[in-house]
């Protein structure tokens, strides 16, 4: 840093100290520090944090549940191709696709009586997601901004809430507002977009160039003192901070070990993998990294073989990884997916299998949930929830609970109406260790 | 100087030329009247509240709020010289009509049509195209189609989704599968009434009970592609596994998915059952109901009948049998897009004029949209030739909650596209003189054209849809397989080869106004993370910073396609600047559109001093990042 941006440090320091007094009073907490901490305190609802992190892999296009977390080992018509295999849980059995998932399972709860009342991929990724139905009329903020909304930021520099791979529709932050959204991340590879000075500018006049552009913003400030004016000013020192700070190194997986990179494998989902573990170590608050392709409607065999061979390796690597380092105790890893696939096998269709929302599959994992533990019964072909039926918003309740979040909060959108973290959902509470 | 700054322009701002097919009621001495009455009525409430009235802004301010606030942009370079150095007491009145025969005007009001009306290239959950439904708006826009004759040929819409004539029933098949949202939409859009709580249940807030809801869907029930099952059976047997990878199947599913997709059958029902889950006493699942709607001049229809024309009653009871809802609501809209802040807001939520903290002024801008036949150029010239319109920027809140306070500008952050086409003004130099996207009117198959010089889509869908047995489909069809095999390079006939050259379209990277590139933005596009509608929802553009806008302002797109790039039409001004002084001044007006202050001359001086060519580029870029660059005063 040269001396000038020395300078400019800290004349930011006060201005930012200025503006956030402002925001305190206006009730805007765009930083954690001045908002409601969710790892200090036990919420309203009486819970006691174990969770400060979420990473949430959604498994889109819906997840066959039977050919994964939910096997029926005695019906083979229902079975096809898949076998079970016996993992490191007791009475926890799973696809043979999963060798390493397998091996991991000890450490993870399976919720196997997962309903949703969405069975198109839209609406049930939506309602996964937001815990309401989709309307054409309101967008509602996703998981992940409600998390940063109610539970405020952990890293004051590092984006809350990023999505890797993922939809920003999904993602968003619905009526919040964009500083709710997922900071977006399309290549784990390559990290966050423009975070590094053009090659072109050197870094005197990339100092020049802000510092010019500070002058200007302060006359124009002083003319107009508005909320949104003063956004632009707060991001600038917040984008140059993160491109100066060595906490850009969190979006950066190159700067893995040999052997973690190994760990995790190389598929596009592992690298997603292993940047949420990076940027939960930082202190980032919830991160999404998506899956696609198991909508397995033709050929649901090879499908699942494939999508289980992207997923297997990195998960088992993502829960190893987070143990090994500590995390694990206060990360919740979620894997979820907007429904299952049927029992039955359309053999018309060389063996595929169709939406299923009445019954399927979902993982926690981490976060003060209970290890090597399985909730809730499917009937014998796994059609139908036989016990301890888990609905969409009952899981968001669950993973709000574990980050000690107030699930009865109220906030109204624009139009003045009342939405809350998950509707009405419970959590499970039986799921807590 | 003055030499580079009078170009052709100069002349165009001078004389306010009156275009002959204006109608009497764009008479601009009447335009001018009502401005005046307006102006008279904000003079009122000030003095009934006894507050000071605001200062004129000054001439540069005046200049960048009326580009951007008219046609979307920045002026170029030359434009705002053309202005600021003109001495001519009427130049404001000028400049706004310069601006309203501007290309840019429907450009940006396209923009509004296509946030407003969820307009996207493509439906997301099959492959067919809204192509023609854009262009059918894009091109209504262009020509400043009444916002009431606009209203009802969407609303009443049926037919040809490919006929220019009939092309918006887009409106309704781009949400086939889902039509009770369709209509929340239609009554938001419209008449600013809220009803999408009442799709599922009695709506707690408000008045509007399921049972409402249902007999106004009854209007616009059923809206089933015109004649398909004569091609169901076929689709059917080709879309077997056996058959999926055939010819014969690609153009099944290309005739299924764009020609009777894109078609509306029927005229609305006027009738429809409840739902399986319907909870009320008043009535029980699976009973019919028969239109009738729920305020205003009440429209029943009948329900022993299918009346088939519910759309069109739907539509006339909107346009011409809601009182001042339909003009005061669209009278809002425009009043926040010239003003910046709506009468009351949201917009969507309607308020009656009399019951507004300025009734007056309501009521005369309610009348006026009626007196100018919903004319929304005209209205928003009316506007636009307001003091009120030319007050200074108010850094303060309103003092009237949720609603304009009159006293001056409240400063905001410019939209996206506003952004978007300033920076690309910057870029590429005006970009008004590039033609438009123009409609694709090619058969394609799987992308690829086929049939060229032989037929196009219009052509297609209109022979199509006129067929009504299965026996002739069959025989149309395999013809129809036959001509696409043997190749599309021979031509019918001359005068058909003209009407198919290539459309003029735009890839998501070009240079060019947003309005013309692909909708909507692409995730990874500057518009999307500036905030540009994802046009699935009414309205969702956001204008809320985030640090991905700001990293992307210092090391992105901005960096690349204009501050680094020494061929970017901006540094053009630089030409033949004698001193550094002219540089800055040139930079300044083509980038802030007004002259340095003293303070800032010296610091750019400095800058230029120390970094020569660099400084030039450090100016450049601070100028492009400054809040005063995304900013609307």
């Amino acid at each position: 840093m040269s001396h000038d941006s020395f300078l400019k440090a800290d004349e930011l320091t006060r201005r930012t100290f200025l503006s956030n007094a402002a925001r305190t009073l206006l009730g805007v907490h765009l930083f954690p520090m001045f908002g409601p901490s969710v790892a200090s305190a036990a919420s309203a609802s009486g819970a006691e944090a174990r969770a400060k992190h979420v990473i949430y892999l959604f498994m889109s296009g819906g997840m066959s549940h039977v050919d994964t977390f939910d096997p029926k080992p005695k019906k083979k018509a229902v079975m096809g191709k898949t076998e079970a295999i016996a993992t490191k849980a007791d009475g926890i059995q799973v696809g043979h696709y999963l060798p390493k998932t397998a091996e991991v399972m000890d450490k993870v709860c399976v919720i196997n009586s997962m309903n949703s009342t969405q069975g198109a991929h839209e609406q049930g990724s939506y309602i996964m997601h937001t815990s309401y139905g989709l309307r054409g009329t309101i967008q509602h903020p996703s998981l992940g901004s409600w998390v940063l909304k109610l539970g405020g930021r952990i890293h004051p520099e590092l984006p809350g809430y990023v999505a890797i791979d993922s939809s920003p529709d999904l993602t968003g932050g619905g009526f919040f507002g964009a500083k709710y959204a997922a900071a977006p991340i399309g290549s784990a590879d390559e990290g966050l977009k423009d975070s590094k000075r053009v090659s072109a500018v050197t870094s005197e006049d990339f100092d020049r160039r802000l510092s010019l552009a500070d002058k200007l913003n302060r006359q124009f400030h002083g003319r107009y003192p508005n909320a949104d004016v003063k956004a632009y000013e707060e991001l600038y020192r917040e984008a140059v901070s993160l491109m100066n700070s060595k906490d850009l190194a969190a979006f950066d997986i190159r700067q893995e070990s040999a052997a973690t990179r190994q760990l995790y494998g190389t598929g596009r989902f592992a690298q997603g993998c292993m940047l949420a573990r990076r940027l939960v170590q930082h202190g980032v608050r919830f991160v999404e990294v998506q899956l696609g392709g198991w909508d397995t409607h033709y050929d649901n065999f090879t499908g699942v073989e494939g999508r289980c061979r992207e997923f297997d390796q990195a998960y088992a690597a993502l829960i190893t990884d987070l143990e090994k380092t500590g995390k694990l105790k206060d990360t919740l890893v979620v894997v979820a997916t907007e429904f299952g696939r049927t029992p039955e096998i359309k053999e018309e269709h060389k063996g595929g299998r169709d939406h299923h929302p009445s019954a399927f599959s979902c993982l926690l994992a981490g976060g003060g949930i209970k290890a090597g533990y399985k909730h809730g019964l499917t009937d014998p072909e796994g059609g139908k929830v036989k016990d301890g039926l888990v609905s969409v918003q009952d899981f968001n309740a669950t993973i709000a609970h574990a980050l000690g979040l107030n699930i009865d909060e109220v906030l109204m959108s624009p139009t003045r109406r009342p939405f809350k973290i998950a509707d009405k959902g419970k959590p499970v509470m039986s799921l807590f260790a | 100087m003055k030499s580079f700054l009078l170009p052709l322009l100069a002349g165009a701002l001078l004389v306010p030329a009156l275009n002959g097919a204006e109608s009497a009621s764009t008479d601009p001495a009447q335009l001018r009247k009502i401005a005046l009455q307006i102006d008279q009525q904000v003079a009122a409430f000030y003095r009934n509240r006894k507050l000071p009235v605001p200062k004129v802004t000054d001439d540069a301010t005046f200049l960048r709020r009326a580009f951007l606030v008219s046609i979307g942009r920045i002026p170029t370079s030359e434009e705002a010289l053309a202005f600021i150095e003109i001495d001519d007491p009427s130049k404001r009145e000028n400049l706004v009509d310069y601006l309203l025969k501007s290309p840019g005007f429907s450009s940006h009001m396209s923009n509004w049509a296509f946030d407003l009306l969820r307009v996207t290239d493509r439906r997301t959950d099959s492959a067919s195209t809204n192509t023609p439904y854009r262009h059918w708006i894009r091109t209504a826009m262009e020509r400043n189609m009444p916002w009431d004759e606009f209203t009802r040929k969407l609303i009443a819409s049926s037919g040809d989704g490919w006929d220019p004539e009939t092309a918006a029933v887009g409106y309704y098949t781009r949400d086939r599968g889902m039509p009770l949202d369709n209509l929340s939409n239609t009554m938001r859009i419209f008449l600013g009434a809220r009803m999408e709580c009442a799709q599922c249940h009695d709506d707690p807030f408000g008045k509007t009970e399921r049972h409402d809801f249902y007999e106004l869907a009854a209007f616009t029930h059923g809206q089933e592609p015109i004649r398909r099952e004569v091609i169901e059976p076929i689709y059917r047997e080709l879309g077997d596994d056996s058959r999926r990878e055939t010819q014969e199947y690609r153009v099944a599913r290309m005739l299924w998915d764009n020609v009777y997709n894109l078609s509306l059958g029927g005229g609305g029902a006027g009738r429809i059952t409840l739902p399986s889950d319907y909870q009320y006493r008043d009535a029980a699942p699976g009973d019919m109901v028969a239109g009738r709607t729920p305020f205003g001049k009440t429209v029943r229809l009948s329900e022993k009948k299918d009346e088939n024309d519910g759309r069109a009653k739907l539509a006339e009871w909107i346009v011409g049998r809601t009182d001042s809802q339909f003009p005061f609501v669209i009278a809002n809209r425009m009043w926040k897009r010239v003003m910046g802040k709506g009468f009351y807001e949201p917009v969507d939520e309607y308020i009656e004029p009399g019951k507004t903290h300025h009734p007056a002024l309501a009521s005369l801008l309610e009348r006026t949209m009626v007196d100018l036949k919903y004319d929304l150029k005209a209205f928003q010239h009316v506007l636009l030739l307001t003091k009120t319109f030319q007050f200074a920027t108010n850094p303060n809140a309103s003092s009237v909650e949720g609603a304009d306070d009159f006293h001056g500008r409240k400063i905001e952050r410019l939209s996206s596209e506003q952004i978007w086409d300033s920076l690309i003004t910057l870029a590429a130099g005006d970009p008004d003189k590039k033609p438009n996207r123009s409609l694709d009117d090619r058969v394609l198959l799987d992308g690829r054209p086929v049939l060229v010089g032989k037929k196009t889509m219009s052509q297609l869908s209109k022979e199509v849809l006129a067929i009504s047995s299965e026996a002739e489909m069959r025989r149309y069809f395999t013809k129809l397989v036959a001509d696409i095999r043997n190749g599309g390079g021979s031509s019918a006939g001359d005068a058909s080869m003209s009407m198919m050259s290539k459309p003029v379209s735009y890839g998501k990277d070009s240079l060019t106004r947003a309005s013309e590139l692909p909708s909507p933005a692409p995730r990874d596009h500057f518009l999307y993370l500036f905030g540009s509608s994802d046009r699935e929802v009414v309205d969702a553009a956001s204008r809320e910073p985030n640090v991905g806008q700001v990293l992307s302002l210092m090391n992105g797109f901005v960096q690349a396609r204009l501050v680094n790039d020494s061929k970017a039409h901006l540094y053009n001004c630089l030409e033949g600047a004698g001193s550094d002084s002219e540089k800055v001044r040139r930079l300044y007006i083509s980038i802030l559109n007004r002259p340095p202050s003293d303070e800032e001359m010296s610091w750019m001086l400095d800058e230029l001093k120390s970094r020569g060519n660099e400084g030039t580029r450090n100016i450049v870029s601070a100028l492009v990042m400054s809040s005063e660059f995304l900013f609307l005063q």
